[in-house]
């Protein structure tokens, strides 16, 4: 008695298996993975190293200034920036032309943005692997230091760790706000 | 309020947090990952937990050069540092740095990076 017991539960698992893995849930499931996977690229992760980290500031109230405007040297972001502006060069503030690789390795300063007062952290990446664009060349330097202080300089190349040391302009990413101490 | 205590207040109000101090001085280099960019920049992701369990570590890490030279105050360094620690693995039983213990540290900075590392770490790791 006790094997047929057995032998019915058994085959009770088998065909309930059998129900939950056909071709049809099988398929179910592997569509549910390939358009997840489609969505990764959406991810803030995945988009960190092509763009913008946080949600972009309020940049709507500066729209016509010159501080509004990526292509211009007094664009808001660009208060410690050192270079061609990647904007005029076939990328934009945050992204880098094509054919180039941005640079993991920065330096990072802050800049206040005029439309709603706040310190943001910008990141200032280098776009290399191109000879430098010549456009738009600009160069501020609030909070920047001295060559010997060369986490904060921004006279520096900094195409470190990319497959060519040439470097053919700046973006100005914002990492996010910088809060006060809580 | 004495004038003390008011720029005791006005200085704690414009320090930040110790992830964002991470993010201003040390992430330019070391990546939010603290991963390392090979010929260029060790990493911290591994090592500041091997360095925080060993007889030496503690002392090193704030004495490489651009801890010293951070543009922050001792306990705000003190804050960032213990931070660090935590965010890369170090043990939970770690003591947080103190002002006093970085002050003393950062009056002896290191002369030969790559040495201490190597008497420390051992092997590969003259960067």
């Amino acid at each position: 008695m006790a094997n047929d017991r057995l032998d019915r539960w058994i085959e009770r698992r088998a065909r309930g298996l059998a129900r939950g893995t056909s071709r049809r849930s099988f398929l179910a499931r592997l569509g549910t993975i390939v358009v997840g996977a489609a969505g990764l690229p959406l991810l803030p992760v995945a988009r960190a190293s092509a763009g913008e980290r946080v949600p972009a500031p309020d940049e709507v109230a500066l729209a016509g200034k010159p501080e509004g405007d990526p292509k211009r040297c007094e664009y808001w972001r660009h208060c410690a920036i050192d270079g061609f502006l990647c904007a005029c060069c076939g990328g934009s503030q945050n992204t880098c032309p094509p054919g180039t690789e941005m640079s993991s390795i920065t330096w990072i300063g802050t800049c206040k943005n005029p439309a709603d007062g706040k310190d943001y952290i910008i990141s200032y990446n280098d776009c290399c692997g191109q000879s430098v664009c010549g456009r738009c060349n600009c160069t501020r330097t609030e909070g920047e230091k001295p060559i010997y202080i060369t986490p904060k300089n921004n006279d520096a190349l900094w195409c470190f760790g990319t497959k060519s040391r040439a470097v053919q302009c700046s973006v100005a990413v914002v990492l996010g706000v910088a809060t006060e101490s809580s | 309020m004495s004038r003390v205590a008011l720029a005791a207040v006005l200085l704690a109000a414009a320090s930040h947090t110790p992830a964002v101090d991470y993010t201003l001085h040390c992430q330019g280099c070391h990546l939010p990952d603290g991963s390392a960019t090979p010929g260029s920049v060790p990493a911290l992701s591994g090592t500041v937990a091997r360095l925080a369990r060993t007889p030496g570590g503690r002392e090193y890490m704030a004495r490489v050069p651009n801890v010293v030279q951070a543009p922050l105050d001792d306990a705000e360094l003190a804050a960032l540092l213990t931070w660090v620690v935590q965010r890369f693995g170090g043990p939970g039983d770690f003591a947080p740095y103190t002002a006093r213990e970085i002050a003393g540290l950062r009056a002896q900075p290191l002369v030969d990076v790559a040495a201490a590392r190597r008497e420390l770490l051992g092997g590969d790791a003259s960067r």
